[in-house]
This record gives C-alpha cells, sequence and structure tokens, in this order.
C-alpha cells in the first residue's frame, strides 16, 4: 500500500537472509528459546511535534492535534507554587488550588460551574505543585467553544468565594488530623523532612495554625501576582484544527497585558544530621525503613550514569535491590529505590523498604549490603548492559502517543530545558560506560551520608535500633488537634455518667448558690478586663459581653483602633471592625465561639441534673496544693474536664479543645477569687492557657444576671459597600 | 519516508475516528458495527479466547491475559493461594530462570518433600516432637538453599524489561486474575513465546521466599493499615457462606502453611485454556499476529473448564455491625447486598453510583461535604469485593474532625432515602447517561486500558460488545428503574456496617510519637 510497508517487508526479507537458518523456524514452528525468537527493527517512527506558539505578552501556547477520538484537553501551568508561599501559611497554595475553581468565577458560582460541565461530561480543574498552579479542561469537541470560555474565565476572573475555601480548609484540616493514621504516609513525610530539613520548602507540611492563618485576600493576592500571561504555559492536545484554534487562543490571550515575571527563591536545603531516626507506632506489624540525603538536578551531566544506576540498583525486577532483598531474601513486598534528580532542584537519594517487625535490623543491614556491594562487587558489564536496554528498548514508550509528546515537551519548556532533550537523553544514555556508573554510585550513594528513619513498633524488633548507632525520636505529635469524634460519642450520658461525678457536679452547683438559682439564670451581662500575654508586653483590653444560654453572644471590645464587636448565635457569626466592616467568622471560629457560650461555667453547672448532661468522675490531680476530683463533663455537643475541690465544691481549673487565631489548642482555665453577689458565687478571676502556655487573664468587675437584652445585638449590620478595586 | 508513516497513520486515525464521533451523538450499538472493524475474536481449538484490536497510532503495543479463577475459588485452608499463584508466574518456566533445570527440578521436588514432612510435624496439636520438628526445619531449609543454587534470580521479567517491556504487572481479585505489560510492536512474536510458556511450562521456584514477600504484602495492606484491617473484616461479616468473605491476600495462618505443591494443583485445575482470555490492542494486524498466537498458544494443553462453585450467598436476614476501636481517626462503611453482573438492573446499579459519587453533582458530596460539612470524602460503588457473584453496593465517608460515623450513617441514609422516595431529575439522568458515553469514548484511546476492557468483557460475557451494551442499557433506563431498583436493595436488614471508632483520647490518636 504505502512505502512504509514496502520498507517493513524488506527488513524482514533482510533479515531472514540475515539469520538464515536460525530464524527459518518462526514461519512453521515455535522458537525452542527466547533467544531465538526473530525481532524485527521497530519501524520507523517520528512522533508529531507540537506547534510552539509564543504571544507577544509572553504567554507560551503549545498545540498538538491528535484525531483520534473527538475529545479536547487542555493544561495551562503558571509559575509559581507552594514552595514560594510564606512560612505562617503552608497550605495556602493547596487551598489556592482548590478554591480557585470551587469558589467559581465573578458571574458564576462553582456550584453553577459544576452543574454546566457535568451535564457535558466536561471538566475545568484547578490545582498546585511545588513551582507552580494549574488551569486544565477536558471536553468531547462538541462542547469545545462553552467549556473553552469556562476556562478562560476561571484563569482570569476567579472570585474564591469564602465558603469554599472555607471547605478547602476543612479538607486541609481532615488531611492533617489523619496524616499519622498509616505508617506509610508518616516514613514518606518524615523521610522527606530529614532529607531537605523540616522546615525546607520541598518538606514542610501544614499545620492547623498555617491553614487557620490563610485568608480569602491572600488567594486574591497570589492570583494578582502570579496568574499573568508571561508567566503561563498553555498546552491543548486533542481533535481541532491548529490553525483555526490558533487564532482563537490569540483572540482570547493576546490582548491580556503582560504582569511581572514570577519571582522564585532560592532555597537552601538543611539535612538532617547522618544517623538513626525513629517514629514509634504500636498499630504495626511491619517496619518502614528509609535512607536518605541530597540528591542531584536533572541538569547534571552525572544525570544519564544516576539513571543507568538507578536502573540497575534500584529499578524493576532485574535489579540489585529488587532480587536480592525481596526475591532471594524474601525481606520486602516493597524495596527500592535511588538517586533523585529533580528538574529545577536536587532531589533525594531515597531507598526504602517495608518489613517484618522482627526482620527490622536485619533489613537495614541488608539494605547496607548492597549500597557497600556497591565498592566491592560494582554493577558488572552486563548489569549496565541490561539497564540501559531496559531503559532504550523501552524509550518508545515516552512519545507513544500525542499527548505524552506534548507532556515532555511542555516539561522541557516550562523547566528551561532543550526542546530535543528526549533526543539528546537518548544519546546521553547509550554513552554511559560501567566506569561513569560506579563513579556517579559511590559519589551519591553514601551510606555515611544517610539519615536513616524506621517507622514501626518497637516492642517486637529483633534487636533494637539503637545498637546500631544513636537514635534519635522523632515527633510527630500533631500541634492543636482538634477533639476528635470520640468526644462527641461522649454525649450519651447514660453511657458515661457516673455517681461520684452527679455527686461533685451536684456540690459544684451547690457552692455556685444552689441548681435552682442557677436554673433561673438565662443571661448574663459581663464587664471584663482582659489582659493578654503578648511578646512585646501585656496587653490590656476592657471588654463587655452579654451571653444568653446556650449558644448565643454578644461582645463588645474596646481596641486601640475603636470597637470590636463580635456575634455569635445559632444563625450567625460575625465580627465588625471599628471602620464598620462586617466579617462572617469561619465556620471552624463560629463553632468554636459557640462552645465557648456552651462551656460557661453557669450555662454548664445548671444542667447538673439534666439526663441530657453527663459528669463522669475520672480520678484525681494536683492543682496548686489542691487534690482536685476531675469530672468529665459532656452535653449536647460540648465537652469540659472539671477539677473539682471536693471539700469546697469549687471549680478549681477547667480544661478544653478549643480554637484559637493559630489553630486548635488544648485550653485550660484557673479559676480563683470567688465573690457572692445577689445569691451567686463565681471566680472572678480566670487565668486562661493555651496548650500549657498562659496565654490571658480575665477580671470580672461586674455581673448582672438577667439583663434586658436586645434582640438587635445579635443581628448582623448591613454591611458598608466595599471601595471599588 | 516521513511524509508516508504519517500518511498511513493518519488513515488508521480517521477509521477508527469515523466510528468514535458518531458515537458521541448516536447510540453505541450503531457506534459498535464501526469499531468492531477493529477487533477479531478467535476461539483457538484448546479453548484459549484470543482478542485483537488493530489500534496503529505508534509502533508499541499491550496485552492482557484473563484468566477466570480468583481468590473465590481457594479451597478452605488455602486462602490466598490464587495470588500466591500470580507471584509465581513471575518466576519462569523449565527454560528461563534455570542454569540446570533437570538438577532443578529434582531439587524442587524435595523441597516439597522437606516441607510437607516439616508442615505435617509443625502442624500437630497434640505431641509436636520439637526437636524433630528443628531437624525437619533444617531439611527444608537445606534443600532450598540446594534449589537455589541452579536458579537465576528474575530472569523472566528481566527478559521482558530488557526489551523495552513497560508495566509489567499483575493482579488477583475475588474474581479473576490479570496479568499486562506493553512493549514495542516489534516484539510480538517474543511475547507470544514468554506468555505462552508461562503458562505452559511455569516452574514453582522460590515459592517459599516468595510466600514471605506475599506475608510482607499482607502486613503492609491490611494488618498495618486501620482501613485495611476494616475492611477485612467487614467483608468477612458481610459473606458468612459464599467464598467472598475471606481477603484476597489470604489469612496469614493459610499463607504460613500452603505449599507449591497446593499452588501447582490449583493452576492445574484453573489455568487452563477453556479458562482464559488473551487480548492483545495496538500497533498489530490481526491477519499477521493471529497466527503467531495460534502457534504459541495452541500448545496450552485442551482441559475442561472447571466447575463453577455451587454456594450461594443466603439471604441476609438481619444488620451487622463491625465496630473496630483503633488509634486512628473514624472511617465509616456500610454494603448491601445486590445481584451478579449479569443481573438485568446491573446497569441500574452503576447509574446509582454515578448518580451517589461522581464528581462534586454527586449526591453524596453535596450532602455531605459541601452542605452539611461533615465528611471530607465519600462515595458509594457497585461491586464489593467483586461482581462475578452477588455482591455488595457499598457507601463510605470519611468523617471531617470533630465529625462522628453516627453523623455520616444518618447523612447517607438520608441521600438513600431521597432516591428510595424522589424521582432523580431529568438533568441528572441525562447527566449520567452522557457520562457513561463519554467514559466509554476515553477509555478507547489507550492500548493497555483497551486490552483489559476487552479481554475482561470477552471473557466475561462471552462476548466484547458487552462493552458497548452496558451503555445502552444505561441510555434506556429511567428514573422509575433507580427508585425500583434502591428500594428493593438499601434495607437496613440487607446492611452491614463498618466503622473505625477513635480508641482513647484526641491526643493517643493524633501522636503516635515518641514515648
Amino acid at each position: 500500500m504505502s512505502r512504509h510497508t514496502l520498507r517493513r517487508s524488506l527488513i524482514r526479507f533482510l533479515a531472514a537472509v540475515v539469520f538464515g537458518f536460525a530464524t527459518s523456524h518462526s514461519d512453521a514452528q515455535v522458537a525452542p528459546s527466547w533467544k531465538d525468537v526473530r525481532i524485527p527493527a521497530l519501524h520507523a517512527f517520528k512522533p508529531q511535534q507540537p506547534k510552539r506558539i509564543e504571544l507577544p505578552n509572553g504567554m507560551v501556547l503549545m498545540l498538538q492535534e491528535d484525531h483520534e477520538l473527538p475529545i479536547i484537553d487542555g493544561f495551562a501551568r503558571i509559575r509559581g507554587g507552594s514552595r514560594e508561599e510564606p512560612a505562617e501559611k503552608i497550605g495556602l497554595v493547596d487551598i489556592f488550588g482548590d478554591a480557585w475553581r470551587t469558589g467559581g468565577t465573578k458571574t458564576k458560582t462553582g456550584d453553577e460551574l459544576d452543574d454546566f460541565l457535568e451535564a457535558r461530561a466536561a471538566k475545568v480543574e484547578t490545582g498546585a505543585m511545588l513551582d507552580s498552579t494549574n488551569v486544565s479542561f477536558s471536553c468531547l469537541k462538541a462542547d469545545f467553544e462553552d467549556v473553552f470560555a469556562i476556562f478562560n474565565d476561571v484563569l482570569k476572573n476567579p472570585e474564591f468565594r469564602q465558603e469554599k475555601i472555607d471547605l478547602a480548609k476543612d479538607n486541609n484540616g481532615a488531611e492533617i488530623a489523619r496524616r499519622n493514621d498509616n505508617a506509610s504516609g508518616i516514613a514518606g513525610r518524615e523521610a522527606n523532612k530529614l532529607g531537605y530539613g523540616e522546615q525546607n520548602p520541598y518538606a514542610r507540611v501544614a499545620e492547623f495554625a498555617t491553614i487557620a492563618a490563610i485568608k480569602r485576600q491572600d488567594l486574591i493576592d497570589w492570583h494578582n501576582t502570579h496568574v499573568h500571561p508571561n508567566n503561563i504555559l498553555l498546552g491543548i492536545v486533542g481533535d481541532f484544527d491548529s490553525t483555526a484554534l490558533e487564532a482563537k487562543l490569540r483572540a482570547a490571550f493576546e490582548s491580556w497585558p503582560k504582569g511581572p515575571a514570577a519571582v522564585s527563591s532560592k532555597v537552601d536545603p538543611q539535612p538532617a544530621k547522618p544517623g538513626y531516626y525513629l517514629v514509634e507506632k504500636k498499630d504495626v506489624n511491619q517496619s518502614n525503613i528509609n535512607m536518605v540525603e541530597l540528591g542531584t538536578k536533572r541538569s547534571n551531566p552525572d544525570y544519564y550514569a544516576i539513571t543507568v544506576f538507578n536502573e540497575a540498583f534500584g529499578g524493576g525486577f532485574s535489579s540489585r535491590l529488587f532480587s536480592n532483598i525481596r526475591s532471594k531474601k524474601g525481606l520486602a513486598y516493597g524495596v527500592g529505590g535511588g538517586v533523585g534528580a529533580s528538574f529545577d532542584h536536587d532531589g533525594l537519594v531515597h531507598l526504602s523498604m517495608g518489613t517484618k517487625s522482627s526482620t527490622t535490623v536485619e533489613a537495614i543491614q541488608a539494605l547496607y549490603e548492597e549500597v557497600d556491594a556497591l565498592k566491592t562487587n560494582p554493577l558488572s558489564a552486563d548489569e549496565i548492559r541490561r539497564a540501559k536496554d531496559s531503559i532504550l528498548n523501552s524509550f518508545i514508550f515516552n512519545f507513544d502517543s500525542p499527548a505524552k509528546v506534548l507532556r515532555e515537551r511542555m516539561a522541557y519548556e516550562f523547566y528551561g530545558y532543550p526542546s530535543d532533550y528526549l533526543e539528546r537523553y537518548r544519546t546521553g544514555i547509550e554513552k554511559v560506560t560501567p566506569a561513569d556508573v560506579a563513579r556517579a554510585a559511590t559519589k551519591y550513594v553514601r551510606k555515611d551520608q544517610f539519615a536513616v528513619l524506621v517507622v514501626g513498633n518497637t516492642a517486637e524488633f529483633d534487636k533494637p535500633l539503637a545498637s546500631m548507632g544513636a537514635v534519635t525520636n522523632v515527633d510527630i505529635t500533631i500541634p492543636g488537634a482538634p477533639a476528635d469524634a470520640q468526644s462527641e460519642e461522649q454525649e450519651k450520658p447514660a453511657a458515661t455518667s457516673n455517681p461520684e461525678g452527679k455527686a461533685l457536679a451536684a456540690k459544684v452547683a451547690e457552692a455556685m448558690g444552689g441548681l435552682d438559682k442557677l436554673k433561673s439564670i438565662h443571661a448574663m451581662k459581663m464587664t471584663i478586663s482582659l489582659t493578654e500575654k503578648a511578646p512585646q508586653g501585656d496587653v490590656k483590653t476592657p471588654l463587655e459581653s452579654t451571653l444568653v444560654c446556650p449558644d448565643t453572644m454578644h461582645a463588645e471590645v474596646q481596641t486601640p483602633g475603636g470597637k470590636l464587636t463580635i456575634v455569635v448565635s445559632p444563625d450567625a457569626g460575625f465580627v465588625v471592625t471599628p471602620d464598620g466592616q462586617v466579617h462572617d467568622f469561619p465556620s471552624a471560629q463560629k463553632t468554636d465561639t459557640v462552645l465557648q457560650v456552651k462551656r460557661d461555667l453557669v450555662c454548664m453547672a445548671q444542667h447538673a441534673d439534666d439526663p441530657a448532661y453527663s459528669f463522669t468522675a475520672a480520678g484525681t490531680e494536683k492543682v496548686g496544693s489542691l487534690d482536685a476530683r476531675i469530672v468529665d463533663v459532656a452535653g449536647p455537643g460540648v465537652t469540659i474536664r472539671w477539677y473539682v475541690d471536693p471539700a469546697s465544691g469549687r471549680i478549681l481549673r477547667e480544661t478544653y479543645q478549643a480554637m484559637g487565631q493559630s489553630g486548635p489548642f488544648e485550653g485550660a482555665t484557673n479559676l480563683s477569687n470567688w465573690k457572692t453577689d445577689n445569691g451567686i458565687t463565681l471566680p472572678t478571676t480566670h487565668a486562661n492557657q493555651q496548650n500549657g502556655k498562659d496565654s490571658s487573664v480575665a477580671e470580672f468587675t461586674a455581673v448582672k444576671f438577667n439583663p434586658t437584652v436586645d434582640p438587635k445585638l445579635f443581628q448582623k449590620p448591613v454591611a458598608e459597600p466595599k471601595p471599588a478595586q | 519516508m516521513r511524509v508516508s508513516v504519517q500518511d498511513s497513520r493518519r488513515y488508521c486515525q480517521m477509521a477508527i475516528l469515523g466510528s468514535l464521533f458518531a458515537f458521541a451523538s448516536f447510540s453505541a450499538a450503531q457506534d459498535v458495527s464501526a469499531f468492531e472493524k477493529h477487533v477479531t475474536v478467535k476461539k483457538l481449538a484448546n479453548g484459549l479466547t484470543v482478542v485483537i484490536c488493530e489500534r496503529p497510532e505508534a509502533p508499541v503495543f499491550s496485552f492482557f491475559t484473563h484468566v477466570d479463577t480468583g481468590s473465590t475459588q481457594e479451597d478452605i485452608g488455602q486462602s490466598g493461594l490464587a495470588h500466591m499463584f500470580e507471584h509465581m508466574a513471575f518466576k519462569g518456566t523449565d527454560k528461563i530462570g534455570t542454569k540446570n533445570y533437570p538438577a532443578e527440578k529434582l531439587a524442587l521436588a524435595k523441597v516439597e518433600q522437606t516441607y510437607a514432612a516439616y508442615n505435617l510435624e509443625r502442624r500437630k496439636r497434640v505431641g509436636r516432637d520439637e526437636e524433630k520438628l528443628k531437624a525437619l526445619l533444617k531439611a527444608w531449609d537445606d534443600a532450598m538453599a540446594e534449589a537455589n543454587k541452579h536458579t537465576v534470580l528474575n530472569e523472566f521479567g528481566q527478559i521482558i524489561e530488557n526489551n523495552g517491556g513497560e508495566g509489567l504487572n499483575a493482579f488477583t481479585n475475588s474474581d479473576e486474575t490479570g496479568y499486562n505489560y506493553s512493549f514495542p510492536s516489534n516484539r510480538v512474536e517474543l511475547w507470544a513465546y514468554l506468555e505462552s510458556e508461562r503458562f505452559l511450562h511455569p516452574v514453582l521456584r522460590e515459592f517459599y521466599k516468595e510466600r514471605n514477600v506475599v506475608m510482607e504484602e499482607r502486613r503492609m495492606r491490611t494488618d498495618s493499615a486501620p482501613i485495611g484491617r476494616l475492611i477485612e473484616q467487614f467483608g468477612s461479616a458481610a459473606f458468612v457462606a459464599h467464598p467472598y468473605h475471606r481477603p484476597v491476600v489470604g489469612w496469614m495462618s493459610d499463607l504460613q502453611s500452603f505449599s507449591a505443591t497446593d499452588a501447582k494443583r490449583f493452576y492445574d485445575k484453573y489455568y487452563v485454556p477453556a479458562n482464559m482470555t488473551v487480548a492483545i490492542a495496538g500497533d498489530v494486524k490481526a491477519a499477521e499476529v493471529l497466527p503467531v498466537i495460534e502457534k504459541y498458544f495452541g500448545r496450552l494443553p485442551a482441559k475442561p473448564k472447571p466447575e463453577e462453585l455451587s454456594t450461594v450467598e443466603p439471604p441476609q436476614m438481619a444488620e451487622r455491625r463491625v465496630v473496630l476501636h483503633d488509634p486512628s481517626q473514624p472511617f465509616f462503611i456500610e454494603g448491601y447486598h445486590r445481584p451478579d453482573y449479569r443481573d438485568k438492573d446491573d446497569a441500574v446499579y452503576d447509574a446509582i453510583g454515578d448518580l451517589m459519587s461522581n464528581g462534586r453533582t454527586s449526591r453524596l458530596y453535596r450532602g455531605l461535604v459541601r452542605d452539611k460539612k461533615i465528611a471530607a470524602q465519600t462515595a458509594g460503588f457497585g461491586n464489593y469485593p467483586g461482581q462475578k457473584y452477588p455482591n455488595l453496593f457499598v457507601f463510605y465517608a470519611v468523617p471531617l474532625p470533630g465529625h462522628t460515623n453516627k453523623e455520616m450513617e444518618s447523612a447517607i441514609h438520608v441521600e438513600i432515602e431521597r432516591i428510595k422516595n424522589e424521582d432523580v431529575s431529568s438533568d441528572e439522568l441525562k447527566m449520567l447517561k452522557t457520562r457513561a458515553k463519554a467514559g466509554l469514548l476515553r477509555s478507547l484511546g489507550e492500548n493497555e486500558g483497551l486490552a483489559q476492557a476487552l479481554g475482561t468483557t470477552q471473557a466475561r460475557y462471552g462476548d466484547w460488545h458487552e462493552l458497548f451494551r452496558q451503555v445502552d442499557r444505561i441510555d434506556k433506563l429511567t428514573a422509575a428503574d433507580i427508585r425500583r431498583v434502591a428500594n428493593k436493595t438499601f434495607l437496613p436488614t440487607n446492611r452491614t456496617v463498618g466503622v473505625i471508632e477513635t480508641e482513647g483520647s484526641s491526643k493517643s490518636a493524633a501522636s503516635q510519637g515518641t514515648e
């Protein structure tokens, strides 16, 4: 049919002649050995390259036609990623990547976009990575006009609606809370920190506090700073005509003005000291072992030798690690590793394996043996040849679809590598010699530089890890973890109340003036002088708070900048700043402020005989010089621990989970200076602690019971219009 | 030269494009007629089914070997054996992986004898002789060391990799076992050789080392992972009679007991051509590749297809509940018994899964994540742990911090009651039908997925066309179908619930740190 077919038959004919008798079996009988199977030359295949267009404003487009299916996919990559976010707002770019799409555009909510796109089996999504953010789309050809319009709108006009930011933050919180559930998750995260340094942008992780610090304005700012045409690389692949699409894209993007170039700050790694690191995890029977040190970049001329080394040492089925540690010794299911090389920063040398607890030290030694063997029994010429064969014979899979070719080209473009990098790579691999590999192995895999991390159940280890060397325990406590679901389970009073707890609760109510008196209180107005501990010294703030049990509060705070009003109720939660602006509380903080009301001494104690509340005595602990009885109190949606003086019935101390401006914390309040007013005895000094540190002292100067409460206090004022942007 | 290559490629693309473009707007049935020009099916004389899909986009191909056997076929005491054999299918043949097969064969026979003797003594409940056991253990160890002298480690995988094999892998589930990789298209005959020899002359060398590897796999996926632990307990509770109640990876005590002899017996019974389908997709021509496949795979001896399972899971009469108290965050899952994939309502279950779970418009996402703000993730889907036999429709949710499994349960039930009591909107119905069509379309643009989909569908239904017909069935279903199926399936007595409740305080759960 074509010359191409003719060429193939020619090759076959020639092959038959060359191999002569040896291959004559192939038409009639099976090959006696795999070595006898005829392998004709792979027919020429020159993959189609995308069309590259650079607009005058610096935006780069890559168009790759692929007419196999009536589908069009696109991916815009924008310079600047999470490695550039501020340390006190880790998670910012992640949340940006979520809320960029879910928060909708100026004219359409994210939910409206969902409805429109899903009805067409189409997607427009946004995301975030270490070095970039992205907007992508995928649609049937017939829907391209509509879907492209949404893509363009999302790219340029996001609205970042607060509710979707809150949703993204909640999801981040869930990830944080769950991050120590699985050993492999712990191992990956902590190994990365050992390799780069705990606070290094390539290793650090979000915390409740850094997530809580992220504001909508931060996302808007990120978009304003980064999403400019000169920072964008857009690749499109699918069933379109390049010329027509180019015209369309020029019309959409050419008039978009250039902005400042994204700035990438230089990151210096601070690897941990070599040695042993341990995370104890008692609910596993397998140890996760990781050895790390700093690797290199792909631009390093050693990269080709490193690639061959990785294949031979820790790559596939025939690699040394797989063969010796898995197949020969049966020590692991997962084992592998090599020298990491990223496009624009140092990767990590990373060896890892999982082995049963009782072979932990044996497995570490087995890995060491493999590293040592690189010197005593270097990778042979045959091992190198096989590794090179594996890389070169599978080379076609780097470009066996138009989409893959586009993906490769976009990566080279993004990181400033030459567009023919793939060809250079092939040539580079072909030239690698066993001596190159031996040199690379010695240079990059240095046993004495490894930080060795073990996540496992030490009680079951074959030998203590300390028998290998000094061990540093890694603390993986999640700072400020909020109360877990278990505490809400404790709401069920029948399950948890005990007689002593009930008796103590009755005594507490008695000491405050009696249950009947307490029950008659439905609201209080308190005048408070609050002294907050701050790095620059104590800050004194007067405030007045009106509290309606169980869930409504109005507080006026006199700040140096003017009056601040805080309101929470079941329907609302907002702050009115001195300039009259109204800001909604994030959902987590609103919930927590309602909890503050619920936790109030009076609001709690008036339920001392309420079956919906449970009171459980749970041991004794010293508060100051007194032996206090611990009482765990749980009511609908609220829990608190009281430390009760059994002699006086006074509560000396309260502990609880709470949410502060920088995330969740373990709260504690010491109560003292009890005074009686109108037959009610209350502490007038509340000394607060957050995570064990003194945070503030509240002095109650006046309390008025059942004041006249104006319902308007809790209504949201109409915000003054924001100045035009 | 370059022009002609491009031209021939384009020609082939246009042929497939023509058919699929029609598909976007017309029914799948019309489209199948165009697609099937690229597909050839042949049953060889020995009973092996071959499916070939010509897709000459680039000089590569992928294959998928489907074996109609999974963990459901294992005998009592041998759980994990199907998966174990899958691991052994990488250990080579009488010509690959050995230095001297006759000597190795004798040595492997000795390994089996010594292991049988050791295992017999080890398993004695009364009167076990510890001294004798030690001696038997040593004899077994020595026999293994002797056999290993003849072994070339991992040569089978090595040949594939050195020849450019990509994505070399295999899987076992409750129903089926699958093997796959991709090769440059000049290695079709090498593939036919390797893949046929793999099942013609398998040698179960290094069996007991690999058994240790599988135990590590179990420790990783099940024992040391909270959700892994829960799912195993959940599955065992949901099925009392049917073998779906046991884990694919096997119980640890079974892994510590079964032998290479057991694995060979399993292989002899289930790895027969009548029980296998080989699918290949990519730069191949049926006229050229079929004779090669016939030549190599035709050598597998014909044997009868193994008999079907007779055990049927009896109707569930009361809710079952598994509560795992674990030092990890809460997790909720529940499952309802449903019929197997051949049921006339199978497509309706697919539609319910899509409606409940697919994307941000799904019922569960909107209910639990967006509106109630109580879950980080949630979904409901069709076939757990398999689909060949009556199985479970499963819902799960991952609570946000501070929210309980109880809240997940009641919020999921709210969404279930909605599909039972209210018709889905015509917009939703249209959406899920469009998505079913588009999903099929997208799956056709890639060799690996095509080989797997065609091979699996051909094996399950005896006809790959069902791949398209399933979409047709979804296209025809109505809002009433969804209500009817939801009402007959999602009943409290038909339910098994599994939850992880955090053990201890939040502090102990969140900080697995140092002590």
